[in-house]
This record gives C-alpha cells, structure tokens and sequence, in this order.
C-alpha cells in the first residue's frame, strides 16, 4: 500500500515538473522565473493540510487516548515543517528577482514565519518531553492552538496591505488565470499531497517501530 | 524584455529536491535499522 503510493508519488512528481516546465507558458510580466510558483503553492497548501490532520488527529487523541492518532498528529506535524520551511524558501527565492529582497516583515510572510516557528516549538517540545503518554497531551494542544494561525496566513493578504500578492487558487470566485497555468498548478498540487500522504504514512510506520522497540 | 533568472528557478527547484530527497533517505535508513532491532531474537533468561 505505502509502496504503491510512493510510486503514485513519483509519477505525479515527474507529470508535475513536465507540466510546470514543458506545459504552461513563460508568464508575460514576470518570466520564466514565476514557474517557481508550481513548487512553491503546492507546498504551502499542502503544509496547511499537514497542519490541519495534525490538529485533528491531536483531538482524537485527547478525546480517545489513542496512541495510533498521536502518531498521525507527529508525523504530520514533521512533514509539515519540512513543507513550510521549504514553502518559505522558494517563496524567499522567488521574491529577490520580483519584489528585489529575499523578505521583508509583511503580514503573509510575518504570519507563516510564525506558524513555521509555531511547529517547530510542536517538534521540540514533543522531543523534550521524556514520558511519551504526557509529550502527546501537551503537544495536542499546543497542536490545536496553532492551528488557529492557519486561517490568519491564508486571509492575512485581504486584512493587511501586504507585498504578496492574493492567493493563486483558494479565493472568493476561484482561479481567474489561464488554463495553461492552473492545470499544471493542479498536477502538482495533487503531486505534492500525494507525497504529503506518503511521508507521513512512512513516518507513522518508523513512529510504531520505535515504540515496539522501546516496549 | 523581462530577464529569466533561471538560476532563481534552479535554486527553489534543486533546494527541494535536495531536502526532499535527503528526508526520504532518512526515513528509509530508519526504518531499516527498527526492522533490524526489532527482528534480534531476545537473549534467552536464565
């Protein structure tokens, strides 16, 4: 099962970067340089997702005490980071030739450094803790309450004048560009949860490994 | 006429790949080394 998604993962990966490079157009007013855009969209999206079963999964926990939901909120909670991190890298490398700084402390880019930081505390405090029964309560509700941040990066572009621009694809009326641009957009949006679903089905799988090797 | 700056489209799309990839080698080395543990057969008790 998490073999055949790993390589439904490749192959969305591979159809992905054929359709950001061979399939959409150079776009008219920033170049070549807006294809970072299929790499950088997917994977903060897909953060929003990891965040959003983590939270989740931390109320199963706290409601059910059960282990396996601890284990998906973890996982989750890691690829997330990993997502964001790198969502705010190309995000940081596709500004200095757009917006001619590779950051600046405006509202979206303020409040995802803050969710990225958020979820980094989730990782430490997890690792910090060394009774595990105690590290999963804590970490569920320090996961429940980050996740309010969530909704405040996505409308932080309409609430605040903000250099960024407005988002891509979740907006009032929905996509309005070509279509040329929001299928490969789609491919690898698609591309990138399917790797989100696939890292954290391994990761769950390390996670009960280790707990059957600490028992 | 509008640069490219393609070495910016090589750096966000190589930075994570990098990332990506070093991350899935980690999980599989772990992986392979709980399976090894977990598979010792326990000392017999005396």
């Amino acid at each position: 099962m998490v073999r055949t998604l790993g390589w439904l993962t490749a192959v969305g990966l591979l159809v992905g970067l054929v359709m950001a490079f061979g399939v959409a157009p150079r776009e008219v007013t920033q170049g070549n340089v807006q294809r970072i855009m299929y790499v950088h969209v997917p994977l903060i999206l897909a953060s929003y997702v990891a965040f959003g079963v983590l939270a989740l999964a931390s109320i199963v926990y706290l409601v059910r005490r059960d282990a396996a939901a601890d284990r998906v909120a973890h996982a989750s909670g890691e690829v997330g980071v990993l997502f964001v991190g790198l969502g705010i890298a190309t995000g940081s490398i596709w500004g200095k030739p757009t917006w001619g700084t590779w950051w600046t402390w405006d509202a979206r880019l303020t409040s995802v450094a803050i969710l990225f930081v958020m979820y980094l505390g989730y990782l430490l405090l997890r690792g910090s803790i060394d009774d595990p029964e105690r590290a999963a309560r804590y970490s569920a509700v320090l996961g429940i309450v980050a996740a309010l941040d969530i909704p405040l990066v996505h409308f932080s572009v309409y609430w605040w004048r903000t250099l960024h621009q407005p988002p891509s694809l979740m907006k009032p009326g929905g996509f309005t560009g070509s279509t040329s641009i929001l299928w490969p957009l789609l491919v690898n949006l698609l591309a990138f949860m399917l790797l989100y679903a696939y890292f954290v089905a391994r990761r769950v799988r390390v996670l009960r490994a280790e707990a059957e090797a600490a028992a | 006429m509008i640069a490219d700056n393609w070495g910016f489209v090589a750096a966000a799309y190589g930075l994570t790949a990098l990332v990506l990839l070093l991350y899935w080698r980690r999980l599989a080395k772990r992986e392979r080394e709980l399976e090894a543990l977990n598979q010792q057969p326990h000392a017999p008790r005396r």
